[in-house]
């Protein structure tokens, strides 16, 4: 296991657009951690309730706001920082549930009889046609105002089929391999063998889908909460837009429009660079090698 | 005044590892109406000499030394626009069946009148039409399965339609790589006398480039055995089946079941295959070589001339 | 005729993954928090308006008779009186349907084609400046925030440059006018339409890009590929006619895949857009908790997604030979 990631880590070090990702994460990273300390700095620094009492409204970045002030006096700054700590939270959380139902799913659809593999997927499918966010939003008529909490279950629920159509795929090719035949032989249980022998197998694939569903989760809750149906205790970046967007600061605050976006659209990006350089790990014909006569 | 006429000639690739010679001082002459067997194991640098003379050796590839002289002309030196000229009208290429090598997406006569299209400017619709047909008629599919796509095609109809397709422009000579590996025997059968036939017909030179000595005896008139990037033996189909003489060949011979001798199974031998990247300075059969003495590796092996008609590169068969 | 069986076959798989969802909505209508009544009844109505209402609906029923109610009216195109505007959902859904056609059809036809293009091009200068630039430039446009680029079009074109209108699908001023003539009115339209077709065309046509890219790659590898080199074809024959027409394949699969994503980012450009359709009416319904409207709007959107993915398909039919039923 650590050889293979071992392995692994040489040759993802390669790749120039895996370097670059694994960069910009890390800064996030780093932003996100920072989002604990800057309340402690100063109360006025905490991004809901932290309000300058010099300053009621919006203004440009200056030493004591690095990216200025928001329409009643919050520093921009902070709330980015915690729109960072928002967004790995979400993003990964939603991203593991998903990946988690999926494999799950794909494993059991992939070993099983005709009957309830048909059955699970035509469920995917059914899910799969369903645009996630509107129907995120349907719900949220229903149920009122939602918590992130909610909104990460959600997300992971409508976004599992993707992953389990591959799952299942590679779990029907390794069903016919012989040591799947040698662990029926030795008596071992359905239940064992999925996940003693197949799961391992399939766990690779897991993880880098894991990446892109990260990136559509992200984007699904900051939409979310730019159409107002967020969280409203939580401070993420799609909720900066929105403030942005409804009070009207759309054209005379670039200090306060331009951030939250061009952090949304990083973070998609360092994520998407991170898993296509681990596809170029786990699936060897990617990488550069010169093929021989 | 040969046909082809292939001097010296030396292409490697490029790859990680280093420089891979694949194919080292080959040469050959080919007179027109005849037929040459290049024979040899899976990379022994056969199929890259069809590719050197089609001019289609992938972009890490490089010819090091050598000329390709075809009707006079050194197709080595030529500019790829004087080579698209030459592809297909002059020299065409049977690819394996098994091989994807009809486009999924077109229909198969379309394919074939792009073939005649290509090289004809003046040529009416109709004309290219009767053309299509009659190849069709050559080779043997009927004329209702014209337009079909190629995946509703068999194996067989698939080799058949890439004959014809390699005939559209009556070459003068036409390079088989491995026609008939995928294929089951009768099929196999079906498509060798196709072969032979057209080559009788039309005077077209073919070159067939194989793994397999048997089917290459049925259909050559000379052969020409490659190992290892090199060419060890060469001569008619007739001198080298009854007196082979690089141990190679007699071990490539041996390794067929007949049923007028008594079989000598050859002792197997687990070698690698021979490293093209830093190839011994000697022969490079030695390893696997029964009749091999501690010179052979040392000293580059030159060839030895049993008989006009028949070579060998080894110091063994003086 | 093969094709009319199987569009026969996923008509029916339509309708019953529509009627699924239809029996999901009702039960979630039903079933959430809240009472249902006040759901479905404007509570300003009048109380013999909502007494007809509820009878209409069967409210006051058991719930097996109420979804009996619901397929009725549902099948007779009553979905209900939305409380916002006041009048019958049905032809409010109807009057945003053209729009949002117009807007996201025309945005993914553009996308999609200039995605293939862009994406053949850029795998033939495979290392060079300009493929490297394109691929960076669709990579980048790919993980742009819709909301966010919307915003950005609107600040910099619209208010900055004043080149285009800041928000709507037509100037009202010259819809009113009688003397306005068709050219004028579709110029309008046009004029309008730019911005948000070109942030719904920024969004989609990297991924459509960067697939092409790799799939010509592949492609080249094939041993057709080889024949038609083989055949002495110029370089440019054997991109445009053989390679290009088997890349593009997996493109168009990839269209189909991702429709349901590209028409949520139809609701979000329609809204920052203000551009009168149905995902910008689904989010008003939304937040104006106007259910009746909400609800046949989600349910005509999932009907979009449905016969988008089934037309899809049959492109996809046609354009590859191999494709059996």
């Amino acid at each position: 296991m650590v050889e293979r990631f071992l392995e692994g880590w040489s040759v993802y070090k390669e790749n120039l657009i895996g370097k670059i990702g694994l960069t910009l994460l890390v800064i996030f990273a780093l932003m996100a951690l920072c989002s604990f300390f800057t309340p402690m700095i100063d109360p006025m620094y905490h991004p809901m309730t932290g309000v300058d009492p010099q300053i009621s409204h919006s203004t440009s970045p200056s030493w004591r706001h690095w990216l200025g002030t928001d329409f009643i006096g919050r520093d921009i700054f902070c709330q980015l920082l915690a729109g960072a700590r928002i967004a790995f939270m979400v993003g990964i959380s939603a991203a593991f549930m998903s990946i988690f139902l999926g494999t799950a799913i794909g494993m059991i659809a992939g070993y099983s009889r005709k009957f309830v593999d048909t059955l699970l997927m035509r469920l995917a499918d059914m899910i799969m046609v369903m645009p996630t966010l509107l129907v995120v939003l349907i719900l949220s008529s229903l149920f009122g105002q939602l918590n992130i909490w909610t909104i990460v279950l959600l997300i992971a629920l409508f976004r599992w089929p993707g992953v389990s159509r591959v799952i299942r795929a590679q779990t029907l090719s390794l069903k016919e391999r012989p040591f799947i035949e040698a662990a029926k032989v030795a008596g071992a249980s359905h239940f064992r063998i999925i996940f003693r022998h197949i799961m391992p197998n399939v766990l690779p694939l897991s993880l880098l889908y894991m990446t892109f569903r990260v990136t559509s989760a992200i984007i699904i809750e900051a939409a979310l909460a730019f159409l107002g149906f967020g969280d409203p205790s939580t401070v993420s970046w799609g909720m900066m837009l929105q403030w942005v967007w409804k009070t009207g600061h759309m054209f005379q605050a670039p200090y306060w429009l331009l951030p939250p976006g061009i952090c949304i659209s990083l973070l998609t990006l360092s994520f998407y660079m991170l898993g296509r350089a681990m596809e170029e790990v786990l699936d060897p014909r990617l990488r550069k090698e010169v093929v021989q006569e | 005044m040969a046909l082809l006429t292939v001097k010296n000639l030396s292409v490697g690739y490029l790859t990680r590892k280093g420089f891979l010679k694949s194919v080292q001082g080959v040469s050959f002459t080919l007179d027109q109406g005849k037929s040459l067997g290049i024979v040899g194991e899976s990379g022994c640098g056969k199929t890259t000499i069809g590719m050197a003379l089609m001019g289609l050796l992938p972009d890490n590839a490089a010819v090091t030394d050598g000329e390709i002289l075809f009707e006079d002309q050194d197709l080595l030196k030529m500019s790829r626009k004087e080579i698209r000229q030459v592809r297909w009208k002059k020299i065409a290429m049977i690819f394996q069946a098994a091989m994807n090598a009809l486009n999924p997406v077109h229909r198969v006569s379309e394919q074939i009148s792009e073939a005649i299209l290509a090289h004809h400017t003046d040529i009416s619709e109709e004309a290219v039409m009767k053309q299509v047909e009659s190849l069709f008629d050559l080779v043997g599919i009927p004329l209702d399965r014209m337009r079909d796509y190629p995946h509703q095609y068999s194996g067989g109809m698939k080799q058949r339609a890439i004959i014809a397709m390699a005939l559209a422009c009556h070459p003068s000579l036409i390079i088989a790589d491995e026609p008939t590996t995928a294929l089951d025997v009768i099929v196999q059968d079906q498509i060798l006398s196709a072969i032979k036939d057209f080559q009788n017909k039309l005077n077209i030179s073919v070159i067939f480039i194989s793994h397999d000595i048997a089917v290459v005896a049925d259909v050559c008139d000379n052969i020409g055995i490659m190992f290892a990037g090199q060419l060890v033996e060469y001569g008619r189909i007739e001198d080298v089946f009854n007196a082979p003489m690089h141990p190679y060949t007699i071990s490539l011979l041996a390794s067929y079941l007949t049923l007028d001798k008594d079989v000598v199974q050859p002792d197997s031998y687990l070698c690698k295959p021979p490293d093209l990247i830093n190839p011994t300075p000697g022969c490079r059969f030695c390893e696997r070589c029964t009749v091999a003495e501690a010179a052979c590796s040392l000293m580059t092996p030159e060839w030895v001339e049993i008989s006009p008609t028949h070579k060998a590169l080894c110091y063994q068969c003086k | 005729m093969e094709i009319r069986k199987f569009i026969f076959k996923r008509l029916i798989e339509i309708f019953v993954i529509f009627f699924v969802i239809l029996t999901v909505l009702f039960l979630l209508f039903r079933l959430a928090p809240g009472d249902p009544v006040t759901r479905m009844v404007d509570p300003t109505m009048t109380p013999e308006d909502a007494a007809h209402l509820i009878a209409q609906l069967g409210l006051d029923q058991p719930i097996w008779l109420q979804y009996i109610y619901y397929l009725k009216n549902f099948f007779t195109g009553n979905f209900g009186i939305s409380f916002h505007y006041g009048v019958a959902v049905l032809s409010i859904i109807l009057n945003r349907l053209p729009n949002t056609i117009l807007l996201f059809s025309t945005s993914i036809l553009l996308s999609a084609f200039a995605g293939i293009f862009l994406g053949k091009i850029a795998s033939w200068h495979k290392g060079k400046k300009i493929d490297t630039w394109m691929t960076l430039g669709a990579l980048i446009c790919h993980t742009l925030f819709l909301p966010w680029l919307a915003l950005i079009m609107i600040w910099i074109f619209g208010f900055h440059i004043g080149w285009f209108p800041l928000n709507g699908m037509i100037a009202p001023e010259i819809w009113l006018d009688s003397s306005s003539g068709f050219w004028l009115k579709f110029l309008d339209i046009a004029h309008h339409m730019v911005l948000p077709l070109a942030t719904l065309f920024l969004i989609h046509f990297g991924s459509y890009l960067l697939l092409m890219r790799s799939s010509m790659l592949d492609t080249l590898k094939e041993d057709y590929i080889l024949t038609a080199r083989a055949k002495g074809l110029t370089e440019k024959v054997i991109r445009n006619h053989h390679a290009a027409p088997n890349a593009a394949l997996p493109v168009v699969t990839s269209v189909g895949i991702s429709l349901a994503f590209s028409l949520s980012g139809g609701a979000l450009t329609e809204t920052v857009f203000s551009w009168p359709g149905i995902g910008r009416e689904l989010v008003f319904a939304v937040s104006n908790s106007d259910y009746p409207l909400a609800q046949a709007s989600f349910l005509l959107i999932a009907t979009v997604v449905l016969i988008s993915n089934l037309v899809v398909d049959v492109l996809y039919a046609y354009l590859d030979p191999r494709i059996k039923y």
